[in-house]
């Protein structure tokens, strides 16, 4: 059986953002759902831990909600990025690469390099 | 920016709640209907789909939670649950909230209400601009008229030529006024309108005493240094009390004419509202006249003191050097009237200097006047303030051991320590608040009442200038105590509670962990005790002195006795028309019925005014520089005083008919006099004098039994007095060759002291109304100022007393039931953790009164420490009140037994109310409940 990663604090907004970015609209089930698939089943997400995280996205007004109709014809609250939320998702993209750079040169780097 | 977005977004969901919930709700049914779809798809069964679907989304409650706290306000909301809570929980037990808020209240309003007084009275700067740069001259606030070339200790009072000889010469100040010391009733009446004069109280101040205040009027113009010159035409400024009161802020007022004193002036202005001048005055003057309008020889007399004054440094400037510099010209101006001064003047001329005190307070009578006994009144609420502590905290452990058990259960649940602790605060927070809300609205009302009685008020005339509003530092003063008090109790046993193993507790079951917080209860209870005693023993020696001041031996008749007060000076009559006035009035009234006799004087007895005098005796040299052993009471009066006032001639006779102004001038002495001046030899037919006139000037050809005619030291013996016929005029010769009266004033005779005949005459009121009759009869130009009984005369200088003595019992009373609660409370208390106990000693064979005796060992144990820590605070209280005792001992055994024995019969009743209790239990239900 594969190892499951847990979420790491703060990473699972910008997930959603992304994922929202990507797809478009989606309520909450969709968003959780997109995750776990594109982890590849290697990440798990305690679903309801979602919902906070978008009330505190949309406080902060990165994205915005409103209710629809989902696939099995049921009420459901649909998420939407908004334009600050965009402006959010490059902000925080680019300081993941920076980090992620900055952490992969520490792994590439080799002895004698260092000399 | 994003922070302040989420906070509004949050402050708008905690007002939408429901509606928030609902949407919380509907979201995670959703999502859970579709997992559970995803889960039918791969083949689940339904139940099975289902469960999984919550496993996946995780635990619910948590979730709702951790969503709740994310949406709205969660220490508004949790403060909002432990409000709600609170009030519950206060609801469900009202004696408890009842008997808090209201100890709280009692205490707090207390409290208050005498530091709003003493605010007002000792602290508060006067409302004019940049007080902090007013210097006055002098230390003390002196009364009312000084008349030599020397002031003892200080130069306080100053004259008119020294006031502008200050003005000319001072460079530290930008600005320097005078005022009169003192206020005049002036008889006003408007020209050109049926009014008759009404007498308001005037303050003569110099041109630039609006200008050196920094205040505006509030219409019209201020007096300007133009209006303060010989010869300028008179003005005046009104209040703006009298403006609106009486002529209804009627704009014509402004450039009408008044008479004062049958004089014409022109009201230039109206002070702003809220001014009321130089200092506290009761009451605060309704006109402000130039100096130049009064009695041109008292403006002109350079010794003649009669001014405060107080002056505006120029900005940065230091007091310091201003006075080196003012204390030079004090001197240089003495100098320049060297050739005046008498010989003794000339001896104290080294010793005379002045200071100069900030003056942003304005001359300070009252405080002078008040401060000890406002002290006594903080020291006794602040006593309370301490008890009502101790109760409110004894209330809050009793609340905090009963909730024990319920503390532990919540702690048992998990709930965290912070958040028990947490609710007890808000408890204890909520009843203190409220307690305080309560207690301010006690304050003012106590705070009015109080200013009522101690300055009770005219009609017609401004009330004393205090407002029984609490000021903003009095407002801050007192939220500090009751959230402070809250805290402080609330804090301890709600900590206590947490910090017990919540098993114990459970099990324990009252057994293990009933002695929780006794010590500190009964420590409580002891302090209360000790406190109250000395605060009852405090309100003893002030309820004794009055009762001893009140039942004296005045030495004169109070009873049938009235006194009508009128100014003949004010009326504009000269020295020798009075004699011939004073025989009309008598002769007048004497028509009156109910009226036996008549006599005048310039004051009667216990009217607070006083005339004194220095004695010089043939032979004997005059007494030293300070040296007050030739000093002596004067008074003038006309034939018949003595007997009209009921003052027993015991030798020789009193005035009569024959002193007239060609006659030998006499006196008639009281016995202190004969004593201090005459030693054991007969002082009839001898021979004394008084500085500035010869030592020979008065015959005695009377002695009189010692009376208290003055108010002043009322601690001491009654000191020499003596009094000179009304006819006869002493006159005195200047250095400079002219010739004055020595006793300036003192042949206007303002008291007419009236003897009513005994039994049933006609009513005071009918008397009263026939006397001012037939006062107009004789000249409808002088006004009766007054008509009271000379009982009244006496009763009203114990005012204050009688005041400080019933507040200051009204608070040993309420220490003393304050008291009485706590050590009840501590009682009853042990009586009910001891049930068990006490039903196991009567089933194997206590009787009732084993079990009563078994309690009240106990509380008299507490008692008697509470009474011995007591007994030195009572003394020290006894010294604290010194000289307010007049001469009654501060150790008087009396008065503290009296206190001991009252303290311990209510304890002891506190306490025997639970031991009776107890012994009424039933051994075999005390039993079955354990």
């Amino acid at each position: 059986m594969k190892q499951k990663t847990d979420v790491m604090q703060g990473t699972l907004a910008l997930m959603v953002l992304k994922t929202l970015d990507v797809l478009g609209p989606l309520h909450g089930w969709g968003i959780v759902r997109r995750i776990e698939q594109i982890s590849g089943g290697l990440l798990t997400v305690n679903q309801g831990t979602l919902y906070p995280v978008l009330l505190k996205l949309e406080q902060e007004g990165s994205v915005a909600s409103e209710w629809g109709a989902s696939e099995n014809n049921r009420k459901a609250r649909f998420y939407r990025l908004t334009r600050a939320g965009r402006k959010q998702l490059e902000i925080e993209t680019r300081d993941w690469e920076q980090k992620a750079a900055i952490i992969g040169r520490f792994f590439d780097a080799k002895a004698e390099e260092l000399q | 920016m994003k922070t302040l977005r989420c906070f509004f977004h949050r402050l708008r969901s905690l007002a939408k709640q429901g509606q928030h919930e609902e949407r919380m709700r509907a979201e995670i049914e959703e999502h859970l209907a579709l997992q559970t779809a995803e889960n039918l798809r791969a083949g689940l069964a339904p139940d099975e789909a289902r469960r999984r679907a919550v496993l996946q989304f995780g635990g619910v409650e948590a979730i709702k939670e951790s969503y709740r706290d994310q949406r709205g306000l969660p220490f508004f909301e949790t403060l909002f649950q432990d409000l709600r809570h609170t009030l519950r929980r206060l609801r469900l037990a009202p004696a408890f909230t009842i008997t808090t808020i209201l100890t709280l209240a009692l205490g707090i309003g207390a409290t208050t209400s005498i530091f709003t007084l003493a605010h007002a009275v000792l602290l508060k700067s006067l409302p004019v601009a940049k007080p902090n740069e007013l210097y006055r001259v002098g230390k003390e606030a002196r009364c009312c008229f000084w008349g030599l070339w020397s002031q003892k200790d200080e130069f306080s009072l100053i004259s008119y030529d020294l006031y502008t000889y200050f003005r000319d010469h001072t460079k530290g100040f930008a600005e320097l006024a005078a005022f009169s010391a003192s206020e005049d009733m002036l008889g006003v009446r408007r020209i050109g309108f049926a009014e008759s004069a009404q007498g308001y109280p005037g303050e003569y101040v110099s041109g630039n005493y609006f200008s050196m205040f920094g205040i505006q009027p509030y219409a019209g113009r201020a007096i300007a240094p133009a209006d303060d010159r010989v010869g300028a035409a008179p003005v005046v400024m009104m209040s703006y009390r009298l403006w609106e009161e009486k002529y209804a802020l009627d704009p014509s007022v402004v450039g009408g004419v008044f008479n004062f004193n049958d004089k014409p002036f022109t009201v230039v202005g109206i002070t702003p509202p809220g001014f009321y001048g130089d200092q506290l005055r009761d009451p605060p003057p309704d006109f402000f006249l130039p100096i130049h309008t009064a009695d041109a020889s008292d403006v002109a007399t350079p010794n003649l003191y009669w001014f405060d004054v107080i002056g505006r440094v120029r900005p940065g400037g230091h007091p310091g050097p201003v006075e080196t510099e003012m204390r030079n010209e004090l001197k240089q101006w003495l100098h320049g009237h060297w050739s005046e001064m008498t010989p003794n003047d000339r001896a104290l001329f080294p010793q005379q200097t002045l200071y100069l005190r900030p003056g942003g307070s304005g001359i300070t009578s009252m405080r002078d006047q008040y401060e000890r006994w406002l002290r006594i009144l903080l020291m006794a609420s602040g006593f309370v303030l301490l008890i009502v502590c101790a109760t409110v905290a004894n209330l809050m452990l009793v609340r905090g051991i009963e909730r024990r058990r319920q503390t532990s259960l919540c702690i048992a649940l998990g709930a965290q320590a912070r958040r028990v602790v947490r609710q007890a605060l808000t408890e204890s927070v909520l009843l203190s608040l409220l307690g305080g809300a309560a207690g301010l609205a006690l304050a003012y009302a106590g705070t009015r009442l109080i200013l009522g009685i101690a300055f009770p008020a005219t009609t017609g005339l401004a009330a004393v200038p205090i407002t029984a509003s609490p000021s903003l530092p009095v407002l801050v003063f007192v939220c500090a105590v009751s959230l402070l008090t809250g805290i402080a109790f609330g804090f301890g046993p709600a900590w206590m509670a947490t910090r017990i193993d919540p098993i114990e507790a459970l099990r324990g079951a009252g057994r293990a962990t009933a002695r929780l917080g006794s010590t500190s209860r009964r420590a409580l209870v002891v302090i209360q005790t000790a406190l109250s005693l000395a605060l009852l023993s405090a309100s003893g020696f002030l309820t004794a002195t009055l009762h001893r001041l009140e039942n004296q031996d005045f030495g004169f008749a109070q009873e049938r006795r009235l006194v009508v007060t009128a100014n003949p000076r004010e009326a504009g009559y000269g020295q020798d028309q009075l004699t011939q006035l004073y025989r009309r009035i008598h002769d007048s009234l004497m028509t009156v019925p109910g009226v036996s006799d008549v006599a005048l004087s310039i004051y009667s007895p216990m009217n607070s005014n006083f005339w004194g005098a220095s004695i010089q005796m043939p032979g004997r040299a005059p007494a030293g520089p300070g040296d007050d052993r030739d000093a002596a009471g004067l008074n003038r009066a006309t034939a018949g005083y003595f007997h009209v006032i009921g003052n027993p001639i015991i030798r020789g006779r009193g005035i009569t008919e024959q002193d007239t102004a060609n006659s030998q001038r006499v006196a008639v002495i009281n016995e202190a006099f004969a004593r201090r001046f005459f030693g054991n030899e007969d002082p009839i037919g001898r021979f004394f004098g008084q500085i500035p006139l010869t030592d020979s000037q008065y015959k005695v050809v009377g002695v009189a039994r010692d009376a208290r005619f003055s108010v002043n030291d009322m601690d001491k013996p009654v000191a020499p007095f003596f009094v000179l016929p009304q006819a006869q005029l002493d006159y005195f010769r200047l250095p400079g060759g002219k010739e004055i009266e020595a006793q300036e004033g003192s042949h206007f005779l303002r008291d007419i002291v009236i003897e009513l005949t005994p039994g049933a005459g006609p009513s005071l009121a009918q008397t009263n109304a026939r006397i001012r009759q037939t006062m107009a009869s004789v000249d409808p130009n002088l006004p009766v100022l007054a008509i009271r009984t000379l009982k009244e005369q006496v009763g009203g200088q114990f005012i204050q007393q009688r005041l400080i003595a019933r507040l200051t019992s009204l608070f040993g009373i309420l220490s003393l039931v304050l008291s009485a609660i706590g050590l009840y409370g501590v009682i009853a208390y042990n009586v009910s953790s001891r049930t068990g106990e006490i039903g196991a000693r009567m089933a194997i064979g206590a009787a009732k009164g084993d079990i009563v005796a078994l309690v009240l060992r106990g509380a008299v144990a507490l008692i008697l420490i509470g009474l011995v820590i007591g007994l030195p605070l009572a003394l020290a209280a006894g010294r604290f009140l010194g000289s307010q005792l007049y001469g009654m001992s501060p150790y008087d055994p009396a008065v503290i037994s009296t206190a001991v024995a009252v303290l311990a019969l209510s304890a002891l009743i506190a306490s025997f109310v639970p031991a009776f209790r107890a012994s009424l239990i039933s051994p075999l239900e005390a039993l079955r409940a354990e």
